[in-house]
């Protein structure tokens, strides 16, 4: 076995190791955070999916998930974490709140309807909460959408 | 209980001009004169009769149309309070005009007897709109420092946009399904009028 020689693309390579640690942020705005907090937990056990290392700083998060309303004062912070977060970065958006004001839409004067407004989202993930198993099928999409990305081709040798 | 209160403020604080309100549903409170909130929370907690040594919340309550008979739009802001020594609970009530942005209505501040009042204070400071003057640290609560408005008042309209940031894009608000709503909300309750009105018929012939 310490021989043996793996032929096979470098992106291929990259995002599978990529795919398979998928590190979110520590950080949940409201009911939905339950629900994600629950996710990752031992019944459902996000860490099966190399997602549980919840990362206390945006610098070392791979994804945010946007779980709970996003109002207007905490708009502008979720900007400035998502900018501090070190590329290729993602955004998963769970809970209709997140989506799109959720259950606020139309009175809520304090909140953005849908974080979209200010950070591109890459999963949306519907429900009000979306039960864990929803946010997990959520995360196995962003892990196929990572798994056909072509970094070296589209970000590294374009930008060269 | 009320009656006794009431009295009892009346001669402790000249001016007071309390009055129980009895109430056939609900609680019933005392209500007394805005300018002399200080004072009376202060008799309230001093008096050994009574000793109401707790502050359990404030809350302002916005009433543009007047409160029962009287007319005039107030905005009321209701103390309860309780003494945990003598096991009493009660609300004190001042009623103050609305008042606009630029000329905020104006309560005393009774953060001097009940610590416990300062969150409380801002928070309706914040929502209803109440200026309480002496507080130690007069700011908003909940809503960011540089918002606009009183979010309870019945009159509040939601800034249209706020940072940078549109509070209710048009493209996000359904307007075709909400027109649709409002359609069906009116048929039915054409409807229902109208099974009413037969119902109502039926009935007059029997
Ligand atoms: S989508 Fe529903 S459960 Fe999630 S934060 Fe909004 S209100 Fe709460």
């Amino acid at each position: 076995m310490q021989d043996s020689v793996v032929l096979l693309k470098m992106d291929d390579f990259l995002n599978w190791g990529r795919k398979n640690s998928l590190w979110p942020m520590t950080f949940g705005l409201a009911c939905c955070a339950i629900e994600m907090m629950a996710t990752g937990a031992a019944k459902y056990d996000l860490e099966r999916f190399g997602c549980g290392a919840f990362m206390a700083t945006p610098r070392r998060a791979d994804f945010m998930i946007v779980a709970g309303t996003v109002t207007l004062k905490m708009a502008p912070r979720i900007k400035t974490l998502y900018e501090q977060m070190a590329e290729p970065k993602y955004v998963l958006s769970m809970g209709s709140c997140a989506n799109k004001g959720g259950p606020y839409w139309q009175h809520g004067y304090h909140v953005l309807k849908g974080v979209d407004e200010v950070i591109p989202v890459d999963v949306y993930v519907p429900g009000c909460p979306p039960r864990p198993e929803a946010l997990i099928e959520g995360v196995m999409t962003l892990q196929k959408k990572v798994a056909n990305e072509r970094l070296l081709r589209d970000k590294w040798v374009k930008n060269a | 209980m009320h009656k006794e209160i009431a009295d009892y403020l009346n001669s402790v604080v000249s001016g007071a001009e309390a009055k129980a309100l009895e109430a056939e549903v609900g609680d019933s409170s005392v209500l007394v004169a805005s300018e002399h909130i200080l004072k009376v929370c202060q008799a309230l907690k001093d008096s050994d009769e009574h000793q109401y040594n707790v502050l359990q919340t404030i809350s302002g309550v916005d009433y543009p149309e007047g409160v029962g008979e009287d007319k005039t739009p107030v905005i009321e802001v209701n103390y309860m309070i309780a003494s945990f020594t003598k096991n009493t609970e009660i609300i004190l009530k001042v009623r103050v005009p609305r008042g606009d942005d630029e000329n905020l209505p104006k309560v005393d501040s009774v953060c001097s007897v009940w610590t416990a009042a300062d969150w409380q204070e801002r928070e309706c400071y914040d929502l209803v709109g109440v200026e309480f003057v002496n507080h130690p640290d007069h700011r908003r609560i909940l809503n960011p420092y540089d918002w606009k408005g009183h979010p309870l008042r019945k009159d509040y309209k939601a800034q249209e946009v706020y940072q940078g940031m549109t509070v209710y894009p048009e493209d996000k608000q359904n307007i075709p399904e909400q027109d649709f709503i409002v359609e069906q909300n009116k048929l039915n309750d054409e409807a229902k009028a109208a099974a009413k009105k037969a119902r109502e018929e039926a009935k007059k012939d029997n």
